[in-house]
């Protein structure tokens, strides 16, 4: 084992690095996953560049969207004000990832670009139509995070691009969202698959928009499209959260291993997804009923 | 790989260290400075004993590399208090009988440390409690006692 490591007092330096050294730098972040891939010796880069300190860890809002800094970490998201209310799948997401001394450290920007199909974070994201930002040596660019995830452990990031942030349009007041983990113990688990939905109310039970994400029950985190239409196009009439459920879990392709078979991941899809959706159901009916109040 | 130089602010004072790059901060803190309360174990981060406080958050420092640390604030169990002065934390663990073995409590006290500060003075639940514990792995005692301890703590720094 052995690397140089580089702090760049920019993230234009950090490219430059990166575009120097090719596929022998990694960079690093919080390093919770990378640290460990070393000590294991499935990574060995010769360079290591840190993404630390470039100001990249800021939460920016507008009246319409919303900027995550790449290197935000968990806990800030778990403690930000704005991520209640309609957007608590992000704060309930973020609060589940490995326990306290890894939400400290490991940050928004390393979930994603880890790709991981058990990702806490992404599904939450993904069900926000999500973009991400990336900076390269030449230029800027953005793409849906949905495009931006190929498969188990790749992304559509070039070794010479930093995820500078991940970003999404304020959600309507009517809306809400949900997200919901399976795990073998409370915490400290990855997840055997993890669930979020977001719902924008829409006329009588209908919804006018419908997002479902699945993770950790395929080789990378999907939306679920055929649930989301069906949903779309019945409103919630009883049995459409549940066959929504049915419809995501025949979409999903997961692995059996040491955590769970693949018939049961693909019961829990089943039944973390009509259970998602109805959370969005109920909390829009809370946040309904606390406007009458008020 | 060649060493270079590092400085490092531990429980508030400054070190001068000379450090290979892939260094992660249990190595200097163990091995360089003799700061042996932070512990070794896992090294994967999956059992806690190694916490340390970064900037007064609990982090894992068996995977934190020690350049990532440069220009912030390191607390080790060392830092806490000392046997005439011990932190509330500190006193609770003893008074409750919450050590056995000891090789956790370190990780644990400063766990907790981290957990109650963010509280900012309200009691948290049992339930809360045991959450922010369980990144910090005790083979020993089934944790009740550790968890009253930290209640028992967190209930006087809130009177005080």
């Amino acid at each position: 084992m052995g690397f140089a490591f580089h702090q760049p007092d920019s993230v234009a330096s950090a490219i430059d690095l990166a575009h120097r050294y090719g596929d022998a730098a990694r960079f690093i972040a919080g390093g919770t996953d990378l640290i460990i891939q070393i000590n294991r010796k499935r990574l060995t880069p010769q360079h290591v560049i840190s993404l630390g300190g470039l100001g990249l860890d800021d939460i920016r809002e507008t009246s319409g969207e919303i900027t995550i800094g790449a290197t935000t970490t968990h806990n800030d998201i778990v403690f930000h004000p704005g991520f209640q209310h309609q957007l608590v799948a992000l704060a309930e997401a973020s609060a589940v990832v490995g326990g306290r001394q890894i939400r400290h450290v490991a940050t928004v920007g390393g979930n994603i670009v880890n790709a991981s199909p058990a990702a806490d974070l992404v599904p939450a994201l993904l069900v926000l139509d999500a973009v991400v930002d990336l900076q390269g040596p030449a230029q800027a660019r953005s793409l849906p995070l949905d495009r931006f995830l190929l498969d188990r452990g790749r992304t559509d990031r070039q070794v010479d691009e930093v995820l500078t942030a991940v970003r999404f349009a304020r959600p309507p007041m009517q809306s809400a969202t949900a997200f919901l983990k399976a795990g073998r113990r409370k915490a400290m688990e990855i997840s055997v698959v993890c669930v979020a939905a977001h719902l924008v109310g829409g006329p009588g039970t209908g919804f006018s928009k419908v997002r479902i994400a699945v993770g950790a029950a395929a080789p990378r985190t999907f939306r679920a499209t055929g649930a989301e239409a069906l949903v779309g196009a019945r409103g919630d009439d009883g049995t459409s959260f549940a066959e929504a459920g049915r419809l995501a879990a025949e979409a999903a392709v997961p692995i059996g291993d040491v955590r769970a078979s693949a018939r049961y991941r693909k019961l829990l899809v089943a039944a973390l997804v009509e259970r998602a959706l109805a959370a969005c159901r109920d909390r829009m009916r809370g946040a309904g009923a606390q406007g009458a109040a008020a | 790989m060649t060493r270079s130089p590092l400085s490092l602010t531990i429980n508030g004072e400054s070190h001068q260290v000379m450090i290979e790059p892939h260094w992660t901060l249990l190595q200097v803190l163990r091995g360089e400075l003799g700061l042996g309360g932070t512990k070794e174990n896992c090294l994967e981060a999956e059992c806690g004993v190694c916490t340390v406080l970064l900037d007064g958050k609990a982090v894992n420092s068996c995977i934190l590399l020690a350049r990532q640390c440069q220009g912030r604030a390191i607390t080790t169990i060392e830092g806490l208090g000392d046997p005439d002065h011990l932190h509330p934390l500190q006193t609770a663990f003893i008074e409750c009988g919450a050590v056995q073995c000891g090789y956790c409590i370190p990780g644990m006290i400063l766990t907790a440390k981290s957990f109650l500060d963010e509280c900012r003075g309200r009691q948290p639940t049992e339930p809360e409690i045991r959450e922010a514990l369980s990144g910090t792995l005790c083979r020993c005692t089934g944790y009740q006692k550790i968890v009253d301890a930290v209640a028992l703590a967190a209930r006087r720094l809130e009177a005080s």
